[in-house]
């Protein structure tokens, strides 16, 4: 008799809701949600706008194990207002930070040598377009909350990002989550800014059509980004492929976890600025132009191939392609 | 000239009523043209008590309906639902309703 | 003293016509892009009867825009008769008087602007038709005078290459053609010898080679990630209720979710009762995407298509015993043969609709869309002509209770007419209505009927999220109602039944219910597809299926 745990490792990262996902990365049974559904913080002004409200507003928030590792979690639904972060949304993600790195302040405390296994984590299961128009100045707000967090984390709390759901990350979360140490990634994840439909408005169809999929795939999907190095793992779309993802980040030493990330250093910086150059000097007009100048000789064929085909013969962009 | 969301109210009896087994259970996302229930025990002599807050009006009767029809067809007792709505039709909140229910066995 | 008549004028104006074209007219049959507009003026009347291949899928659209841009001096009050205007450049031809008058099938994106047209006096109506029967009279009394086509291909002697998505071609052509009629093909590509001669160039006048090519719309798509728990609830009961129940090996799905829900979920759920060469083994159907993992489930043993789908060629060509394929080894597909096999080759049509009356009439007409319906209204409705036998039509005639009425004691098959649909649509608008919004219609656009795809005595099955009404058992109009008023739900019309008539009927086996069924409804989710996206699709076809841009997600 198989336990909702186990049913809910095979499922479909991309279809499960965010509690699925929450319950399914963490060890079993271990996963305690936090400020869930029971407290009914719904956001107060969604009702003043006649919209209708969700018991978590639109984030799964908690804490499990994975191991000996405390996880300090935080999903995001989709299908609630795209996953937009209002009030109480932007509040839960924060605190969830902010309650990690407090944990790791009083484990240390009590335990300065506590061994790195034992260390906590944070995983956030982004599925999002960003700030919540209906509260715009509080969702802005909790972006630059966020960010403070993830300062106060560094050098203590590893956080990874997880990216494989319907909406993407996108909007103020797209910079989130390129803060954070790893991105792990889906082919069917999308990472960026600015969303499809509204480069479309503001740049014209020519310049990009929000209703070319496939355009859309190549420029924000995660076999792109894997291309350009903006995500560290590539994964099936499977709740256990990315759980088993995240295991092999959480036993790697701090220091190397740190070292992962797209910023947080003057080289990393200085690595970003020579994309831009190259981007400059090559104007490339699709995806695939700069796939090709990372060493792919066929990169039409990139998009369909299998992934594990796709994992083993593709070439990265790396700095030496970025030239000088 | 605010909107609001609208509160509806219902208090129904089964013809055979099971008492509702677990202290508290939450199922659903509130995606559009979709809800969410939590349903919680609650004595109350057998009944239930559903509350369902929406962005759409008009519908009482229908909801109704589909609630008579839910505690009926399955006992529901003694237990307090609250349902966050977002313009579901009758066959999804039905059907949501039963995947609440047989989330808890 | 016999008077004499001219009994070849047809040919003497043909050749009159076509005389005022030869300046423009090179190397056999060709004329550059150019000097469309030119042709168009020289071979075209004012008031003639032309078609424009406005086909359901493909569009020749070069030369409807060549047309619009004819001087309207010259070129006026055409009576349009064409399959589909879904392009908003057939509707402007009305606008500015190069078309008058319209006899059509399908309005699509553009029922709109049609019901506009008419309100505004721009548009005269002549009827809407099912596709079929515009085939039909186009050899009668809607003959084309000219008739504006597309193909992929096309030579200097006027042959072409129609390919996988010949749609109406051949019909219109012929009908053209054998009555002295000018045929102008727009077409992708000019070569030396087209991949196959779909339609002999001594039937073509004239071959423009188009400056891009030309459009065409996948509408035979749906995408797996959009089909819900109640979609997959419904096709379970409409394969067990339906499908397993009288043994329906041929049919025609009309496009839509729920049907897609079916196809998809015939390797699982249809396996587990075990059906598989029970069912579904010939259809009259476009080369839907969602039917892949069926056929590679071996569930299908053959399909005659009306037109093809983008992405699906290479598919189509990999499954030559599935497909038609040409004996150069790519797919044909045509309109009006597969028109014809739904109609009488099939024993079940089955598809959505938006209303259905308290009568069980069928439409997906609104008040302010003159939509048309395609080829349901040929497909849904029974088959009077035929005479052969299958199970399922023995077996639906039986339950036909009213079959007697002007037979006497003379048995009969029937043909399965089946609607599916939610008793509530998105945003709680009511599916089963006390009357049409085609009434309305009928009143705006002046119509002479209000437009029905689907009437109360071709049906014979409802299915709702309620259950199945199998109409064609009841004994009079009033248990019809009585019938349909038991699935409708909680609509107006579903608040009106009566729960004792309700039950009596389910004691009947007129309305089965998904209880009734032995169908576990927690078992009705999404899990149950056997392809849960496009990329699982791909995936089904071994990458044979190459979806098109808008569909890909990855």
């Amino acid at each position: 008799m198989t336990s909702k745990w186990e049913k809910f490792q095979q499922r479909s990262f991309l279809e499960s809701n965010a509690r699925t996902r929450a319950i399914g990365l963490v060890d079993s049974g271990s996963f305690t949600e936090l400020a869930g559904p029971r407290h009914r913080i719904t956001s107060p002004h969604l009702p003043l706008l006649g919209e209708a409200v969700e018991f978590d507003d639109g984030i799964v928030t908690g804490v499990g194990m994975i191991g000996k590792k405390p996880v300090f979690v935080a999903s995001q639904e989709g299908r609630f207002i795209g996953g937009s972060v209002g009030e109480v949304h932007g509040a839960k993600l924060v605190n969830i930070v902010h309650l990690a790195r407090k944990s790791y302040d009083k484990l240390l405390t009590a335990n300065p040598d506590l061994p790195e296994e034992k260390r906590p984590a944070v995983i956030i299961s982004f599925e999002t377009g960003g700030v919540r128009l209906h509260e715009a100045n509080a969702g802005l707000l909790a972006h630059a909350e966020l960010m403070d967090q993830f300062q106060d984390c560094k050098g203590k709390v590893p956080i990874i990002s997880l990216i494989g759901s319907r909406v993407g990350c996108f909007g103020g979360m797209g910079f989130v989550a390129a803060a954070t140490d790893v991105i792990i990634m889906s082919q069917f994840g999308r990472l960026g800014l600015t969303g499809p439909e509204v480069i479309e408005e503001e740049m014209g169809k020519d310049e990009f059509d929000a209703s070319d999929r496939a355009l859309v795939y190549r420029t924000t999907g995660g076999r792109h980004k894997y291309i350009m190095g903006d995500c560290n793992i590539l994964v099936e779309d499977t709740i256990t492929a990315f759980r088993q993802a995240l295991q092999e980040v959480l036993v790697k030493p701090y220091v190397e976890i740190a070292t992962m990330g797209c910023i947080g250093s003057l080289k990393k910086v200085q690595s970003q600025l020579k994309l831009v150059d190259l981007c400059a000097r090559v104007s490339p007009k699709d995806a695939k132009d700069i796939w090709k100048i990372a060493g792919n000789d066929n990169p039409d064929a990139l998009t369909d191939m299998p992934l594990d085909v796709f994992l083993q013969t593709v070439k990265h962009l790396t700095n030496s392609d970025q030239g000088e | 000239m605010s909107k609001q969301l609208h509160e509806l109210i219902f208090e129904l009896k089964a013809e055979n009523p099971t008492d509702f087994p677990v202290d508290f259970s939450h199922f659903g996302v509130v995606g559009s043209g979709d809800m969410e229930v939590i349903i919680e025990q609650k004595a109350l002599a057998g009944a239930v008590r559903i509350k369902i807050v929406s962005p759409v009006t008009g519908y009482d009767e229908v909801w109704r309906r589909v609630l008579e029809r839910f505690v009926n067809e399955t006992g529901i007792a003694n237990a307090s639902l609250e349902i966050n709505d977002n313009n579901a039709t009758p066959v999804v909140v039905s059907l949501r309703l039963r995947q609440a229910l047989s989330e808890i066995v | 003293m016999k008077k004499t008549r001219q009994w070849d004028t047809r040919k003497t104006d043909y050749l009159e016509r076509m005389s005022g074209a030869a300046p423009y007219i090179s190397q056999g049959k060709v004329v550059i892009a150019e000097n469309c507009v030119n042709v168009l003026e020289a071979v075209i009347r004012p008031f003639d009867r032309v078609n424009i291949e406005g086909n359901n899928q493909k569009q020749a659209d070069f030369l409807a825009e060549s047309l619009i841009k004819c001087n309207t001096q010259r070129i006026h009050d055409l009576h349009m008769v064409q399959s589909a205007v879904p392009l908003p450049v057939h509707l402007d031809m009305f606008e500015i008087g190069i078309a008058k008058k319209l006899d059509f099938a399908y309005g699509g994106p553009m029922g709109g602007r049609v019901a506009e047209a008419i309100k505004t006096g721009k548009l005269e109506l002549g009827a809407i038709h099912t596709y079929l029967e515009l085939f039909a009279r186009y050899f009668i009394d809607l003959t084309p005078r000219i008739s504006l086509v597309c193909a992929y291909e096309g030579d200097a002697d006027g042959n072409l290459y129609t390919g996988f998505n010949t749609e109406d071609t051949p019909v219109i052509v012929e009908a053209t053609k054998f009555s002295q009629g000018i045929v102008i093909a727009q077409v992708n590509k000019l070569v030396d010898k087209v991949t196959r001669v779909d339609i002999p160039g001594e039937w073509v006048d004239v071959v423009i080679e188009s400056p891009k090519p030309f459009f065409v719309e996948p509408l035979f798509t749906r995408d797996p990630a959009n089909i819900t728990d109640t979609q997959v609830l419904m096709a379970m009961m409409a394969i067990k209720g339906i499908y397993g129940e009288y043994g329906v090996k041929r049919l025609n799905h009309g496009v839509g979710f729920n049907t897609a829900a079916i196809e998809l979920i015939l390797p699982t759920y249809g396996e587990e009762l075990g059906l598989k060469g029970k069912i579904c083994t010939e259809f009259a159907l476009n080369p839907h995407p969602t039917l892949i993992p069926a056929i590679e489930s071996g569930w299908v043993e053959s399909i005659y298509s009306f037109g093809g789908e983008l992405g699906m060629q290479k598919y189509c060509e990999a499954r030559g015993d599935i497909f038609s394929l040409g004996p150069d080894g790519t797919m044909r597909s045509n309109r009006a043969f597969s028109q014809t096999a739904g109609h009488y080759a099939c024993d079940m049509f089955i598809g959505g609709t938006l209303q259905i009356d308290k009568y069980g009439n069928s439409s997906t007409a609104t008040a302010t869309r003159v939509a048309g319906f395609g080829g349901a209204p040929n497909m849904g409705c029974d088959a009077k002509g035929r005479r052969h036998p299958s199970d399922a039509w023995l077996k639906c005639g039986e339950e036909f209770t009213t079959q007697g009425k002007y037979l006497g004691s003379m048995p009969r098959g029937k043909k399965l007419v089946v609607q599916m649909l939610e008793s509530f649509g998105e945003k709680m608008v009511p599916g089963f209505v006390d009357e049409l919004d085609a009434w309305q219609l009928a009143q705006n656009a002046n119509l002479a009927l209000p437009p029905v795809m689907i009437y109360a005595d071709d049906l014979t099955h409802i299915l709702t999220e309620e259950g199945i009404a199998f109409i064609h058992k009841c004994e009079n109009l009033e248990e019809r109602m009585a019938a349909i008023r038991g699935v409708a739900g909680f609509t107006e019309v579903g608040l009106a039944a009566k729960p004792v008539e309700t039950k009596a009927l389910r004691d009947k086996g007129i309305i089965k219910t998904p209880e009734d069924l032995g169908i576990d409804r927690d078992r009705a989710n999404r899990s149950l597809l056997a392809a849960k996206n496009v990329k699982e699709l791909v995936d089904w076809s071994d990458g044979l299926y190459d979806p098109p841009d808008r569909f890909r997600n990855w």
